[in-house]
């Protein structure tokens, strides 16, 4: 593996890497988010691959690609709203807008019309705006005021707090929280807590010797002989795990009590069986007709 | 060997601090799994990055991100099968539905 090789190959898995994750966070389709992660899970199995740790690589394509993912988009499909057309035209910021590039917005189904979205936008611009001034210094871009931002007045932020509690039940509809600067601020403190470790102690004790190129058999030797224990522990997990899931969704919880009552009352007492007499067997079997038969021939030796 | 290892490092910090601001900013409780999911990609490649450059003779590394990827798909079997369950009561996966335990 030629040193250039490696370098580039590094930038794709850790670009792909960093950017599905950023995306995932950002947009505002579930269903964006969903696939930004199958690019995340891919760059980082690119990672795993170029750190000789073959096995983790194809242990990650396999399980978050091919076990977490369609876990993840079946319940999106069951979710309200999962392509994210009525968070489309709300506030974003430039990376959210960057993100979410050509979701299309629609009036949401239950009477909330456009315009209190345009105020719900305006609520959250002051927010955003401050959100922009403070991101982490890591993005290299430059985030712009929110797309409403520019045109949001004192006035108009002040209608719509009003508008702000009436939409569904005092529950914004929105997919990401009032708190997103705080969050961000969260989010870099904590990058940059971990790279400024990394940066101040940079005396790691390294080993120049190359892993055994057929890693898997050492990792499954090491899996059956010195973590046996945590091996079938995970097994066990899993079975737990699974009798968990299994438990929790049964189908014995309805969605309205009312259905539940029918079920439970049709369980209760069971439909008696109607007992309707069985008709004479006279005419029809043959054995019934063989003795009407001798019937007959009784009457006609009287 | 070229890239060091403070790269590799980077990344799983970039890594961790997006699922940091996933898991606390985002609303649906699908989108904090999957917050859950990015935060434990980023533990997995340190912990792969450490193990190619302090100790490449000793596997255990590899047992530990494999349990890793074991215990993260077991919490997302159950949370999923807990944000259907929720779903299914409330009508909704927005956890700010989900204050309290009791219907």
């Amino acid at each position: 593996m030629t040193a250039s090789f490696e370098i580039i190959a590094f930038s794709i898995s850790a670009f792909v890497a960093v950017a599905g994750a950023l995306g995932m966070a950002t947009t505002m389709s579930m269903f964006r988010s969903g696939i930004f992660l199958m690019a995340s899970f891919i760059g980082v199995a690119g990672l795993f691959i170029l750190l000789a740790a073959d096995l983790m690589g194809v242990l990650q394509i396999m399980m978050y690609i091919g076990g977490f993912l369609v876990m993840i988009l079946f319940m999106i499909m069951v979710m309200h709203d999962p392509g994210g057309a009525m968070m489309a035209g709300m506030d974003m910021s430039l990376i959210e807008r960057w993100f979410s590039k050509g979701l299309v917005p629609r009036a949401p189904p239950d009477g909330n019309d456009d315009g209190q979205m345009h105020h719900r936008g305006h609520k959250q611009a002051n927010s955003a705006r401050k959100q922009h001034a403070q991101e982490n210094g890591r993005d290299p871009e430059k985030r712009g005021p929110g797309h409403h931002g520019g045109k949001g007045g004192s006035g108009m932020q002040a209608g719509g707090a009003s508008h702000g509690g009436m939409d569904m039940g005092g529950m914004d509809m929105s997919m990401v929280t009032p708190v997103r600067p705080i969050a961000a601020w969260l989010a870099g403190a904590v990058g940059l807590l971990l790279v400024g470790m990394l940066v101040l102690r940079p005396n790691w004790r390294f080993v120049e010797a190359l892993p055994d190129p057929d890693s898997a058999r050492r990792v499954g030797h090491l899996l059956m002989e010195k973590y046996m224990i945590a091996f079938e522990g995970a097994g066990f997990l899993i079975l737990i795990g699974i009798f968990g899931s299994v438990l929790l969704a049964r189908p014995s919880s309805y969605p309205d009590e009312s259905s539940r009552a029918a079920r439970v009352a049709v369980d209760a007492g069971p439909e008696p069986i109607r007992d309707e007499g069985l008709r004479p067997l006279a005419e029809q079997s043959p054995a019934s007709a063989l003795r009407s038969d001798r019937r007959h021939s009784d009457e006609h030796g009287a | 060997m070229t890239i060091p290892l403070t790269a590799y490092l980077v990344v799983g910090a970039i890594l961790f601090a997006i699922g940091v601001y996933t898991v606390v900013a985002q609303r649906a409780a699908v989108m904090i799994l999957m917050g859950v999911e990015v935060l434990l990609n980023a533990i997995g490649l340190n912990v792969i990055a450490f193990w190619r450059f302090t100790a490449p003779e000793d596997y255990s590394a590899q047992i530990f991100a494999i349990l890793i990827i074991t215990i993260g798909a077991v919490e997302m079997a159950i949370g999923l099968a807990l944000v259907l369950l929720l779903y299914h009561q409330r009508q909704t996966v927005q956890i700010d539905a989900f204050s309290e335990l009791k219907r």
